[in-house]
């Protein structure tokens, strides 16, 4: 047929009509050449930069010279075209970072760039404000497979970076997400489809938060999973570290359940290094994750550690948590709890519980510098807890190798040190002694590392495992959690390397090894001036039982929220993550380059919202200037409405109307929205 | 540039002459505007949505080529308007200094109008008269080899013919 | 013996007072029978305002640099009959050489004839040409015009050189009913001025050119897009235009041949982009001036989507004298690849500025130095500033370039539309990439990404870089940017946009360095780099410097040596201008 063109695209032969653009040729084959500001819909415009294309043949040997944009260059016999050379790709780098140096937006809500595992704050959020808890579950389980039981165990650093903070108080992101979860757990539980089984086996040692949640990932892409833990049940840290008061274990149980529905095999009682060894494990698996936590308790290096009634944090916890030993009977005692992180918090509130007569806690700086949860500490003094703030155990004193007393060195702050924190330093001389019968050094925990053997350690004795690809010195096997690195940290950290490492091991297993990649995102500053005509509303109080009562038992501190207060409380947010992230060309596009806009930075249009068409929402800071709204708008909706306002830099979309009935065709038009390639323009429900 | 006197009324029948020769012209919104600019003396809201009703347009179109032309101001401009050549041959020859002694004469910046009305200073493209440069045009009248001194003191013999000292 | 005296009236002589001057001999002659003239622009500007006497239609004295009073003297000779009082405002045989070493076909009635009477037009040959070709007995087909067009060698002279021939065949052998012919008056390159002055000092050359050019592609409408800052050439052209009209020129079945063409003034409204074609266009359609994407080419496709052929007022004006003395006489001017002759904006810091006109292949030194007199002031050529915002600077070393397209080029500036500023050794040449760039960033139409954003970030680079906030690394961050815009800019402007930027790296790159480097202006042009101090043993304790001072930056006592405190100083050059001694230094 003498008015078809035969054309080569990225090595595809391509035909189309003549008349074609090279972009329509290749979009005809299957082919998606970027572009931002093409839409079949509408006339080639060429604002955008994306489309370029290079020649490498023009039909009788010769390159040309120039790159083309292929929503205006027609398709001609004979080209040789391709869209991802070198050049081209340093063209759309650079017109991708001149984009991204003039956007202003947030790709990602702080919340969930704050949470180590990522997980969609903003999302389940706005489910749970709508009453969807089902779907809510769906959102959160794309990165944790715990949430009733992380959600009311997480210091949540989201919340930290919450915005709505800057008005008055974050959203009370972690008790949301648990009485989500608690809703969904109920009934018709949200359990996410397993890809096809892939023939591939791995092992998983330790039944963790870690552990559980590599776990569920791999199984979820389809492999073959057997977690082994040395304990008689799963759950780690948050069975055997965390006190029933602050986490029930029939939560857990119900979310190890749902674990193992998936197909993940669990195996409890299982040492490594005694039961089976990791030689075992590497060939009976493809293969193997360790995280196996960190389960010894950290010394102080102060004399008489060795008496009769000093122990560590972990250790005093372990029976007491899990509800399967015997609790130690503490009535009449009086007990000193040395640090101030929130193993520290569980220790002091375990030991209230225990019947203890005077339970301390002993901390070398102030009330202020605390790491645990001021929630914590507060519930803690509420239930009896004394404080002993600036003073440091300097000796512990001892009478027949038992614990009389502990002699505490007072401390006062000095000058801050680099992490900003007041460093404390010794008084001299002075010291206070403190009769106690027991100590419980809540100091730090540490790597026991049994059945490791071939594995190597860094210098701080945890397992050396790479950043990116979370793989050990041994061939296929990979760690993760407290036992790595850095060490011990909060469950969630853990959880967000257990789901990359998933990600990791999956490509490995089925091919080819893919580091962990940060994507490229967009974010902005915001400050309390910004927000400053928002309206206040107070953060939700969680119920929780009396002081009283409770300093009594296990029972659970929290009682919970009301659906009607969380579904208010899920209301403050202010949907700081732009709504279009998951669609967003724009933000594919960067991250198919290694863009480095900062390099280019410099002004950038102000960031106006305007809401006069009332149905649509214009974001002007993450408008790029495409025109396919004010296009669509003229050209196939045949309305005007949308204009370009200015010039240049400056140039930003606006409507622009004077009759209301325009409003109502807008609502019922809506073209310019879907048509928008990132977020700068939001549907507003009406 | 919308301006905050969107809601003031402008007498809109000046603009019938001009709209009956050329609002039924194809390609002739540039000129419409420019009459109505020398009618108004810059281009009201109501004046733009008027246009746009009569040519067929839309407002948003119409506000769209009115804004990206320099010639059209949204404000009331004063009495004399003051335009200084930015040109390269203005620029090399000290066009800058003008530029600072007149915005300290009137104390006002670019694009802005003096206290009592009288001036509106705007610093443009090149006005073509790069062999008397720096050059600058106060309504239709150009002023060559200017130099801060001899700026000023056309802009004083300009009030004091307002009758203002 | 009757006198004729005629006063020089374009824009420039209007504004060194040419109009005054004209007032006071309209009064004075008023009841004598010396007749009195206006004529446009001679393009001698500094010698504004000119008045030229004419004794029995023979030039017989030209008289320069007029004031009210001369002109008094003027009338009061004339009147007399004898001149020779005039002899001390005559001009001096060394600023006339500025004219004779020119060759002036598109100026070759500028300044000479009267631009408001068609009369004087057609005494000088105006509409012989378009007589010729339209002649009943010996005419010429369109076809024949574009040939003799193409024999000419004439190429666009709005900057691209673009073979003008090409184009008009292209946009005749187009297929459409309707077919427009558009002149290009958008002269919005700063520091170019030839098509303002052509239009106020000749505008039957431009009408002539576009009525031949019409006639040759099948256009029966002819428009004209002509800046809306140059009233005075809107005025004269539309009544040149009338004037035509009325004479037959203009209009249905011009001079009986058959051939119909209207013609329209368009005045733009301020958008350099609308010197590019398409934005030119979608400007004329009453649209944003925001380019097209290319293809179609306006040839195939332009104003109202019909082919439509656009040259600027330069390339017109030279139509009518080519089709006089036949291809052939314009192409024996100039070199191997450019023809003809080529019009120059001449200033910035040169001695004698104004309009040059010489053959292609002379040298910029020719120009410069030749015609131009040379740098004022006693001070150092340091480059020449071609093709305004589209093209670049020009160094020393290569003032004995060739005027041609190619060679032009090949220095990284272009021939442009003819805007030469010439710079001193007092012309930071960062700052002078700055100034494009502001110029360009603020012009940018906003279409396309690369411009939009792209020139704003050069520009912002420039910027920080004029205050002492360079970083190193930034010349080669702007090399590449600059690559990336000239690759990726949607049109001419944002394709041309990084060319100032690009040559002037290329041949004055320590200057950047300095700056970046040492935070160090090497003209000491750059205010915020600029150090003031003392030099104490100058210094007599006069005070004045401090008493000047805005900021009470310099103390010191009475008839002893001062001191500027540098962190108050804001460098605003006072202390230096009121020193008397040359105690204040700069550095």
């Amino acid at each position: 047929m003498s008015n078809m063109i035969t054309m080569t695209i990225n090595g595809k032969i391509c035909q189309c009509e003549a008349g074609c653009s090279i972009l329509q040729a290749a979009a005809i084959n299957g082919l998606e050449i970027p572009s931002l500001c093409n839409d079949a819909s509408v006339k080639a415009y060429g604002a955008c930069g994306m489309c370029a294309v290079e020649v490498l043949d023009n039909g009788s040997g010769k390159p040309l010279p120039k790159l083309l944009r292929a929503c205006s260059a027609k398709a001609v016999n004979g080209y040789v075209v391709r869209y991802d050379t070198d050049r081209v790709n340093q063209a759309r780098k650079i017109a991708l970072e001149l984009l991204m140096s003039d956007h202003i937006g947030d790709c990602v809500a702080p919340c969930s760039l704050t949470c180590p595992a990522g997980t969609d704050c903003q999302g389940y959020v706005k489910q749970i404000a709508q009453g969807d808890y089902h779907k809510a579950m769906e959102i959160v389980k794309e990165k944790l497979p715990l949430p009733a039981s992380i959600g009311r165990v997480c210091p949540h650093p989201c919340e930290k970076q919450c915005r709505r903070g800057l008005v008055e108080a974050p959203i009370s992101i972690a008790q949301l997400k648990a009485f989500a979860a608690d809703r969904d757990l109920e009934c018709d539980t949200y359990r996410a489809q397993c890809a096809p089984e892939s023939g591939k086996r791995v092992a998983v040692v330790g039944g963790g938060p870690a552990g559980l949640t590599a776990a569920y990932f791999l199984r979820r892409k389809g492999h073959a999973v057997t977690v082994l833990d040395a304990a008689q049940k799963m759950g780690g840290m948050l069975r055997y570290g965390i006190p029933a008061y602050r986490l029930p274990k029939p939560v857990l149980d119900r979310e190890i359940e749902e674990i193992a529905a998936t197909g993940v095999v669990l195996q409890n009682g299982v040492r490594l290094g005694e039961d089976i060894t990791l030689e075992q494990l590497r060939s009976d698996y493809d293969a193997v994750i360790l995280a196996v936590g960190a389960w010894q308790s950290m010394q102080m290096g102060c004399t008489g550690e060795d008496l009769e009634g000093v122990i560590g944090g972990i250790t005093f916890l372990h029976d007491i948590s899990s509800g399967e030993g015997t609790r130690p009977d503490l009535r009449g005692k009086s007990v000193a709890v040395c640090g101030g992180g929130n193993t520290a918090m569980d220790a002091c509130r375990s030991a209230v519980r225990c019947g203890a007569e005077n339970v301390y806690v002993i901390y070398r700086r102030t009330r202020e510098e605390m790491p645990a949860d001021p929630v914590e500490i507060a519930e803690s003094m509420e239930e009896g807890a004394l404080y002993k703030y600036l003073t440091n155990p300097a000796e512990i004193l001892g009478e027949n190798g038992k614990v009389k007393a502990v002699k505490l060195q007072v401390m006062e702050l000095g000058e801050p040190d680099a992490s900003g924190r007041r460093s404390p330093v010794p008084v001299a001389g002075k010291f206070e002694v403190l009769p106690v019968d027991m100590v419980i050094m809540a100091i730090g925990q540490k790597l026991f590392p049994e059945g490791l053997s071939g594995i190597a350690l860094t210098r701080k004795g945890t397992i050396a495992a790479d950043e990116a690809t979370f793989a050990t010195n041994l061939e296929n096997v990979f760690a993760i959690g407290d036992a790595t690195n850095r060490g011990a940290d909060i469950a969630i950290a853990a959880i967000g390397e257990a789901n990359r490492c998933a990600d990791v091991v999956d490509s490995a297993l089925r091919g080819a090894m893919q580091p962990v990649k940060q994507p490229f995102l967009s974010k902005r500053v915001v400050t309390a001036e910004m927000l400053a005509d928002r309206l206040k509303i107070a953060r939700c109080q969680m119920p929780t039982r009396d002081a009283a009562v409770r300093r009594h038992d296990f029972e659970e501190v929290n009682l919970g929220l009301t659906e009607e207060t969380a579904r208010a409380e899920a209301k403050r947010c202010l949907e700081c993550g732009c709504h279009d992230y998951a669609d967003c060309k724009l933000i594919r596009y960067a991250n198919q380059q290694e863009i480095h806009p900062e390099r280019l930075a410099g002004q950038k249009r102000a960031a106006e919202m305007e809401r006069k068409l009332e149905c649509i929402e214009r974001n002007s800071g993450k408008c790029i200037l495409c025109g396919l709204c004010v296009r669509v708008c003229e050209e196939e909706a045949k309305q005007g409405i949308l204009g370009l306002v200015g010039r240049g830099f400056t140039t930003v979309i606006r409507p622009e109307f004077r009759e209301a009935a325009t409003i109502a065709v807008c609502k019922e038009c809506r073209k310019c929205v879907s048509l928008c390639p990132t977020g700068a323009l939001k549907l507003l429900e009406f | 540039m919308q301006c905050e006197c969107a809601n003031r009324s402008s007498d809109l029948s000046l603009l019938d002459d001009v709209l009956n020769a050329y609002a039924a012209v194809p390609g002739s919104l540039i000129t419409i505007l420019q009459q109505a600019q020398a009618i108004y003396g810059y281009l009201p809201m109501d004046v733009i949505y008027h246009v746009a009703d009569k040519t067929g347009s839309t407002p948003a179109k119409v506000l769209g080529v009115a804004t990206f032309y320099t010639q059209f101001r949204f404000q009331p401009v004063g009495k004399y308007l003051i335009m200084l050549c930015n040109g390269t041959a203005c620029h090399v020859n000290g066009s800058e200094r003008v530029a600072k002694a007149i915005c300290d004469y009137l104390q006002i910046d670019d694009g802005g109008t003096s206290a009592d009305g009288l001036f509106s200073f705007s610093i443009v493209a090149c006005l073509g008269c790069c062999s008397l440069s720096p050059v600058m045009m106060i309504n239709e009248e150009t002023y060559g080899n200017l130099t801060p001194e001899k700026a000023v003191s056309i802009l004083q013999t300009l009030r004091e013919q307002e009758g203002v000292s | 013996m009757s006198y004729r005296v005629v006063v020089g009236q374009g824009s420039c002589g209007i504004a060194a007072g040419a109009a005054k001057v004209y007032d006071v001999l309209a009064d004075a002659l008023s009841q004598s029978d010396v007749t009195l003239h206006i004529a446009g622009c001679i393009g001698m500007c500094w010698l504004e305002p000119i008045v030229d006497i004419y004794c029995d239609d023979a030039l017989a004295m030209r008289l320069v640099k007029m004031n009210a009073e001369a002109a008094k003297a003027v009338a009061d000779a004339c009147k007399a009959g004898d001149l020779s009082a005039l002899v001390p405002y005559a001009i001096t045989e060394e600023d006339a050489a500025f004219l004779s070493q020119q060759t002036r076909i598109v100026l070759r009635n500028c300044g000479i004839i009267d631009p408001e009477s068609l009369e004087s037009a057609l005494q000088a040959g105006a509409y012989t040409a378009l007589s010729k070709v339209l002649s009943a007995e010996d005419g010429m087909s369109p076809e024949a015009v574009i040939a003799c067009i193409k024999e000419s060698g004439l190429a666009g002279r709005g900057g691209a050189g673009f073979p003008t021939w090409f184009k008009w065949n292209a946009a005749r052998q187009s297929a459409g009913e309707e077919k427009y012919l558009i002149c290009n008056a958008d002269e919005g390159d700063p520091g170019a001025f030839m098509d303002r002055a052509v239009i106020e000092s000749d505008p039957h050359a431009l009408i002539e050119g576009m009525l031949i050019g019409a006639y040759a592609i099948g256009a029966k409408e002819a428009v004209v897009y002509v800046r809306a800052e140059y009233p005075l050439a809107i005025k004269r052209l539309n009544a040149a235009i009338e004037q035509a009209r009325q004479a037959g020129f203009v209009g249905q079945n011009i001079m009986g041949s058959g051939f119909s063409c209207e013609f329209r003034v368009k005045a733009g409204a301020g958008a350099f982009v609308c010197g590019e074609e398409t934005a030119l266009i979608e400007s004329l359609e009453g649209k944003r001036g925001m380019p097209r994407l290319k293809p179609p080419f306006p040839a195939a496709a332009g104003y109202w989507q019909q082919p439509s052929n656009i040259n600027n007022v330069e390339t017109f004006a030279n139509v009518a004298w080519i089709i006089n003395h036949g291809g052939a006489a314009f192409a024996a001017m100039g070199t191997e690849r450019s023809k003809g002759t080529k019009v120059f904006a001449l200033t910035g810091k040169i001695k004698r500025g104004g309009l040059v006109e010489i053959p292609m292949g002379k040298t910029l030194r020719d120009v410069i130095f030749g015609i131009g007199g040379g740098i004022r002031d006693g001070r150092a050529f340091q480059a020449v500033q071609m093709g305004g915002p589209s093209g670049g600077c020009i160094p020393a070393a290569l003032l004995d370039t060739v005027i041609d397209y190619q060679a032009l080029a090949a220095t990284g500036a272009i021939m442009g539309s003819g805007g030469m500023v010439v710079m001193d050794d007092t012309t930071c040449m960062v700052a002078m990439a700055k100034f494009f760039l502001d110029f360009t960033a603020k012009e940018s139409c906003g279409k396309c990404v690369h411009c939009r954003i792209g020139t704003k970030r050069m520009q912002e680079i420039l910027a920080r870089m004029t205050e002492g906030k360079g970083e190193a690394g930034d010349i080669e961050l702007l090399e590449e940017l600059c690559l990336a815009v000239k690759d990726g800019a949607l049109c001419g402007l944002g394709q041309t946009a990084p060319n100032p930027v690009l040559s002037a790296i290329r041949y004055f790159r320590p200057q950047f360095e300095a700056h970046v480097m040492e935070q160090r202006c090497p003209a000491h042009a750059c205010t915020a780099l600029l150090q003031y101090h003392i030099d104490a043993d100058a210094c007599r304790g006069c005070t004045l410097c401090a008493k000047k001072c805005p900021v009470h930056a310099i103390s010191g006592e009475v008839k002893s040596a001062h001191v500027i405190d540098r962190s108050v100083c804001i460098r605003c050059g006072q202390c230096k201008a009121s020193c008397k001694f040359g105690a204040i230094i700069v550095e």
